[in-house]
C-alpha cells in the first residue's frame, strides 16, 4: 500500500448517505463521509488536538470534532472554525461498483 | 379620499378593508385572523439618535439584548443528545445544547476558568462533552464540571461552583428561545396571544426549507422596520396593494399585519401620485397575471370568481402536491396573504402557506450601522413526517443580491427592493437636521409599539 494507489476500503452498503465510517488504510485511520455531494475521505484525527473525528458528527458537508467543536469541510479538509486552524488531509475516492476505493494523498 | 374621523388613528384608506376581503373569500379564515385590534399609541416623532448613537446601542446591549427573549435556533437544529447551536447576539454568545432526548439547556459560551469562549463558530455543532480548548476543563451537556486537569491546584473550586453559567431556555413553535436575564418573566407571558393564534397554524409542524443570512447596511431597528408596514409597497415594490393592509397591536410584545395578495382597491390609492392602478383599475385577470410568479396553472378568472379565489385554489392543489400535505380546507387568506406577526424585539413569524417565512434582525456585532437579517422559509411538514436536518444558511454580504440564492425564486427581487433603501435611510438618519422620524398613526403603529416597549426595557 503506497501513496497514490487505490485500494478497496469499504462497501457502499456500509456507508448510507449522511453517515461516516472510520477505516484503516496502510495503518492510518481514514474517515469516509457520504454527503449529498458524494463520498469523501479525510484523516480521522483532528488537526487541533488529535481527537478522533469518527466520534464527532457529520452535518451536511461538515465533520464536527467532538472535543472542542471545530468543523472541517470533508470535501477538501479545510478547517472551518476555531480552535482548529490547520486543515486535515483529504484523500482521493473512487467508486468501483459497490466498492469504495481510496488513494492516500499525503 | 379617506374615511376621515375625529380621533387620531381612526382614519383608514378608502375601499375594501382586509376584514371586507376575508368576509368575501371563498373559504373562511380561522378566528384569530378575523380579529382586529388596533390601538392609537401617540404621534410624536421618534429620535433619529435611536438608530445612530453609540450610547443608545450600548444601552440596548446591556438592557435589551441582555434581558429579552429571542429565538436562537430551531429544535431540529439539535435533534440528538450532544448536538448544540451557538447563537451570538452583540457581545454575548450562548450555547444551546440537546442535553436529553426531551431536554434542551442553554449556557453562556464562556469558560468558568478564565473566560475563554468554549465554542468558536455560530451555528450547529456536536460535543458530547464541552471541553475548553485553553486548559481542557470540561463539562457534561448538563453543564456540570466533569474534568479539571491538575485538580490539586484548585482546592477553592467547589463541586458545583464552576458549572457552566445557565441561560434561561424555552421552546415554542419549534423555535428554541433564550433569555440572558436570570430573572426574566416566563416565555409564555411574553408570547401573549401567539400560542393561542398559532394553534390554528402550528409552526412546530414546519421544516426549514431555506435559511438566508444577509448583512444589511442599517441599524437593526431601521432594518426590521422596513418589514413592518405595507405602506412602502407602492413606491418600493411598484405594487398596488399596500394601502389597505390591516395592523393590529396585541399588547406590548406582539403585533401583526395582514396584507392581502391578489386584490386591492383602486380607491385606496386616491391620493397617490398619478393614475396608476386607479384609472383604469386592474381587472381580475390582470390581478391573476400578477400572481403568475407563484407558478399558477389557471390563466383566466372565470365569471363570478376572483383572482384570489382562483389563485388560492390553484395553490392548494399545487403546493399540497409538492409538499405532500393536505391543504384542501385551508382558507384563502392563509394560502395567499402576507400575514406577519412580530414578537418583540426582533422576530417575525408568518403563518401563511405561500408566504411562509420567519425573520430575525439583530445588531452585527457592535456596529450600530449594520445588522444581520436571518430569513427562513418554513414549509409545512406532511403529517407524521419527521423534521429533516435544516440546511446551512446562505450567507450574503451587504453587496450581494438575494438573486444569488436561486431557491428564493420570486422572493429574491422583492427582498432586494426592501433592503435597497436601507443604506440611504441609515445615512439620511445621520444627516438629518430634523431630530426625529415621523410615523403614520395606523400603518406605522407597529414600529411605534416596538419603540415604546424598548423604552420599558431601557429604563433601569
Ligand atoms: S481536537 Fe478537534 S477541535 Fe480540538
Ligand atoms: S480558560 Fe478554559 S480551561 Fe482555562
Ligand atoms: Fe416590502
Amino acid at each position: 500500500m503506497s501513496i497514490g494507489e487505490f485500494s478497496r476500503v469499504a462497501g457502499m452498503d456500509e456507508l448510507p448517505r449522511g453517515a461516516s465510517l472510520c477505516v484503516e488504510v496502510g495503518g492510518r485511520e481514514i474517515l469516509l463521509c457520504h454527503t449529498a455531494d458524494g463520498v469523501f475521505a479525510v484523516d480521522n484525527l483532528c488537526s487541533h488536538a488529535q481527537a478522533r473525528l469518527c466520534e464527532g458528527k457529520l452535518k451536511g458537508q461538515k465533520i464536527l470534532c467532538p472535543l472542542h467543536g471545530a468543523a472541517f469541510d470533508v470535501r477538501d479538509g479545510r478547517a472551518l472554525s476555531r480552535p482548529a486552524i490547520r486543515p486535515i488531509a483529504s484523500h482521493k475516492v473512487k467508486l468501483d461498483g459497490e466498492s469504495i476505493m481510496v488513494a492516500l494523498g499525503d | 379620499m379617506t374615511k376621515e374621523n375625529s380621533q387620531p388613528g381612526e382614519a383608514r384608506a378608502s375601499g375594501a378593508s382586509v376584514a371586507d376581503t376575508l368576509a368575501t373569500d371563498s373559504r373562511g379564515a380561522p378566528p384569530p385572523l378575523l380579529q382586529q385590534q388596533y390601538q392609537f399609541l401617540g404621534d410624536s416623532d421618534i429620535p433619529c439618535s435611536r438608530y445612530t448613537s453609540q450610547a443608545f446601542a450600548d444601552l440596548e446591549t446591556e438592557r435589551l439584548w441582555g434581558r429579552c427573549w429571542q429565538w436562537a435556533c430551531r429544535e431540529e437544529h439539535i435533534p440528538d443528545v450532544g448536538d448544540n447551536y451557538v447563537y451570538n447576539i452583540g457581545p454575548y454568545s450562548v450555547i444551546v445544547v440537546r442535553s436529553a432526548q426531551d431536554g434542551i439547556r442553554a449556557f453562556v459560551n464562556s469558560c468558568t476558568h478564565r473566560g475563554t469562549r468554549l465554542l468558536g463558530a455560530e451555528g450547529v455543532g456536536f460535543s458530547p462533552r464541552i471541553t475548553c480548548p485553553f486548559h481542557g476543563w470540561s463539562w457534561s451537556v448538563e453543564g456540570r464540571l466533569e474534568s479539571l486537569p491538575a485538580r490539586w491546584d484548585f482546592p477553592h473550586v467547589g463541586d458545583d461552583s464552576h458549572d457552566l453559567q445557565a441561560v434561561k431556555c424555552e421552546t415554542w413553535g419549534g423555535f428554541v428561545f433564550i433569555n440572558l436575564d436570570p430573572d426574566a418573566l416566563p416565555l409564555a407571558e411574553y408570547l401573549d396571544v401567539m400560542p393561542q393564534h398559532f394553534q390554528h397554524y402550528p409552526l412546530e409542524r414546519r421544516r426549514v426549507r431555506l435559511h438566508v443570512q444577509k448583512i444589511l447596511p442599517a441599524n437593526w431597528k431601521a432594518a426590521q422596520e422596513a418589514f413592518m408596514e405595507a405602506y412602502h409597497n407602492f413606491e418600493t415594490h411598484d405594487a398596488p396593494n399596500g394601502a389597505n393592509a390591516q395592523y393590529d397591536i396585541f399588547g406590548s410584545y406582539v403585533s401583526r399585519f395582514i396584507h392581502n395578495i391578489g386584490n386591492y382597491s383602486a380607491e385606496s390609492l386616491a391620493d397617490y401620485p398619478g393614475n396608476k392602478w386607479r384609472d383604469p383599475p386592474l381587472t381580475e385577470n390582470q390581478l391573476l397575471q400578477s400572481l403568475s410568479v407563484f407558478g399558477l396553472e389557471q390563466e383566466e378568472v372565470p365569471a363570478g370568481e376572483t383572482a384570489r379565489s382562483v389563485a388560492a385554489e390553484d395553490l392548494r392543489r399545487l403546493i399540497g402536491k409538492a409538499l405532500g400535505v393536505d391543504l384542501s380546507s385551508v382558507s384563502d387568506t392563509l394560502m395567499l396573504d402576507s400575514i406577519e406577526y412580530h414578537l418583540f424585539p426582533n422576530m417575525f413569524f408568518f403563518p401563511g402557506i405561500t408566504v411562509p417565512m420567519a425573520y430575525r434582525f439583530r445588531p452585527n456585532g457592535d456596529d450600530i450601522d449594520s445588522s444581520i437579517f436571518d430569513l427562513m422559509v418554513l414549509e409545512p411538514l406532511p403529517e407524521g413526517a419527521e423534521h429533516p436536518e435544516p440546511p446551512e444558511p446562505f450567507k450574503l454580504s451587504v453587496e450581494q443580491s438575494y438573486t444569488e440564492v436561486e431557491a428564493l425564486s420570486w422572493l429574491a427581487p422583492v427582498y432586494d427592493e426592501d433592503t435597497g433603501n436601507l443604506d440611504l435611510q441609515q445615512q439620511g438618519l445621520k444627516a438629518s437636521r430634523k431630530p426625529g422620524i415621523t410615523l403614520g398613526n395606523y400603518q406605522e403603529a407597529r414600529i411605534r409599539r416596538v419603540h415604546l416597549t424598548l423604552d420599558e426595557f431601557l429604563k433601569e
